[in-house]
């Protein structure tokens, strides 16, 4: 299991925004609106997410949560790295 | 046991073409000097190389005996039983000569048919049965032209180029095997071929390859077809061939040759739909699909047929996206042509080929992604380079492809991933599962 830990999918989190010119702010409470990360953000991180790791991520698994602030998209991926 | 049936006594009269030059495997012949082998009727043949596979169609149009030919590697096991539960003796075709198994139900032959597995782009390949005549489509006098013929033995588009040949004095051939492909502009320069026809993904690997070698082919007259064509390509063929005839050709196995184009611009004219002439085809769309009901049908295919490919009518054109089952893909309930995504990434001056495809992502359903080839910089540095070779510039990397797309694309359709492949990946029938 080759799984990414909470710093590495920041990384590829900041990765996606810096593409699109934006900046990831170091807090985590930090609001996904206020910095315009997206649905379609959150979809192409996972897929980085998958790509880096080699492994389907299983998106049916989880309920559906509130995915408001950077800390929730941190969170929700980890978790869904070891469904 | 199999039964090696007797030549039969000749039918028809030799066609038209019989003394067009024919160049196979090196060899320079003419229809009439093509040895022509004794075959079984109702007959599949599978053809090991493409003097076989002509040898066969020479056979058919001279004694009328009813027709299946493909290649050896198209057709699997269960194909193999399927043919021969429908009374084929299938027969491989090589230089010994016929070696045929015998049908599982023997039946009398349809003379004058011929069979056509379809490329398969739908599932499994099936049989749609023509007759040398519905497949002949070129039927005005032509200029005199050694055509360039790369497709696989028995496919429609192969047959488009041999009954050319067949039937118009003046259309010669030269042939090249699949392992030739790489290196036909040496081989067409070579025999003084000045027309080829082929896929848009065997143009783009073409020019990929080796720009400079293509750009020594003579060609006046040059064909596209099979697959979607997207500007670009035209554009990059008109670069190196700016005097010559530039067409594209949307036919298939089922509706025959429907809609052939020269003006250069991707797509048809939109004044083209529900026009209705005699001996023409008749284009429609209904739900995004192209309609066509067409006098060079298959057997039993009389009336509208859908086709299963995907129009997007765009200013004055109507553009063939792609296939309705593959060329969709739905974002988050916005529907994206993978098509015209396509098209926007093949017309980046770096982007030799692209494929683009709808992968499983969480929140939208979907998401778009791509894989590109990019072109090879221009190994001159004399400043004589080739017009298609790309300056020696750094290669865009997947930010600056996807900031490409996003110039030019809902936000939805921008593919988030672009992988780089080092080579155009290309099918037996010279398509890419596009």
């Amino acid at each position: 299991m080759n799984e990414l830990s909470r710093a590495q999918i920041r990384d590829l989190m900041a990765q996606v925004l810096k593409n699109q010119d934006k900046e990831l702010p170091a807090d985590d409470a930090a609001q996904l609106r206020e910095i315009g990360f997206r649905s379609l953000d959150f979809s192409e991180l996972a897929l980085r997410v998958e790509d880096e790791t080699g492994e389907e991520l299983n998106f049916d698994a989880p309920g559906l949560r509130r995915i408001a602030t950077v800390g929730d998209v941190l969170d929700f991926l980890v978790e869904l790295q070891q469904q | 046991m199999t039964v090696a049936t007797p030549r039969p006594p000749v039918a028809y009269p030799e066609p038209a073409g019989v003394d067009n030059r024919l160049v196979v495997g090196g060899a320079a012949l003419t229809w009439r000097t093509l040895p022509t082998p004794a075959l079984p009727d109702p007959a599949a043949v599978l053809a090991r190389s493409a003097a076989h596979a002509l040898a066969a169609a020479r056979q058919h149009a001279v004694h009328g005996t009813e027709l299946l030919l493909s290649t050896a590697s198209r057709v699997d096991e269960a194909m193999r039983a399927e043919l021969q539960d429908a009374g084929f003796t299938v027969t491989v075709l090589d230089d010994e000569g016929g070696h045929p198994s015998a049908p599982a139900r023997p039946r009398a032959a349809e003379p004058g048919r011929l069979w056509l597995l379809t490329s398969g782009s739908t599932g499994r390949p099936k049989r749609v049965g023509h007759t040398l005549d519905t497949l002949t489509t070129v039927r005005a006098d032509q200029p005199d032209r050694t055509w360039l013929c790369p497709y696989a033995p028995g496919t429609y588009a192969w047959w488009q180029v041999v009954t050319l040949s067949l039937t118009q004095p003046g259309q010669h051939l030269v042939v090249v095997e699949p392992d030739e492909l790489d290196d036909w502009p040496a081989v067409a320069a070579a025999h003084g071929v000045d027309a080829a026809s082929g896929t848009p993904t065997f143009w783009r690997r073409t020019l990929y390859r080796d720009a400079a070698a293509l750009a020594r082919v003579p060609l006046r007259q040059i064909t596209l077809g099979g697959e979607p064509v997207d500007q670009a390509i035209l554009d990059q063929l008109r670069e190196v061939f700016p005097a010559a005839r530039l067409s594209w050709i949307y036919a298939s196995s089922e509706v025959g040759a429907s809609i052939v184009v020269h003006d250069g611009r991707a797509g048809f004219p939109v004044d083209w739909l529900d026009r209705e002439a005699p001996g023409r085809p008749t284009l429609s769309v209904r739900d995004d699909e192209l309609v066509v009901t067409s006098p060079y049908h298959g057997a039993g295919l009389a009336g509208p047929v859908r086709t299963g490919d995907r129009v997007q009518v765009v200013d004055d054109r109507v553009l063939i996206t792609g296939r309705l089952d593959s060329d969709e893909i739905n974002v988050g309930g916005s529907k994206v042509s993978a098509g015209v995504v396509r098209g926007v990434l093949t017309g980046h001056p770096a982007v030799a080929w692209a494929r683009v495809t709808g992968r499983r992502a969480p929140v939208l359903g979907r998401m778009v992604v791509a894989e590109v080839v990019l072109a090879r910089v221009a190994e001159a540095s004399d400043g004589d380079a080739h017009p298609v070779d790309r300056p020696a510039a750094s290669p865009p990397d997947e930010a600056a492809l996807v900031r490409w797309c996003a110039d030019r694309l809902p936000e939805h359709a921008v593919p988030r991933r672009i992988r780089v492949l080092t080579e155009i990946p290309v099918k037996e029938t010279l398509k890419s599962d596009v």
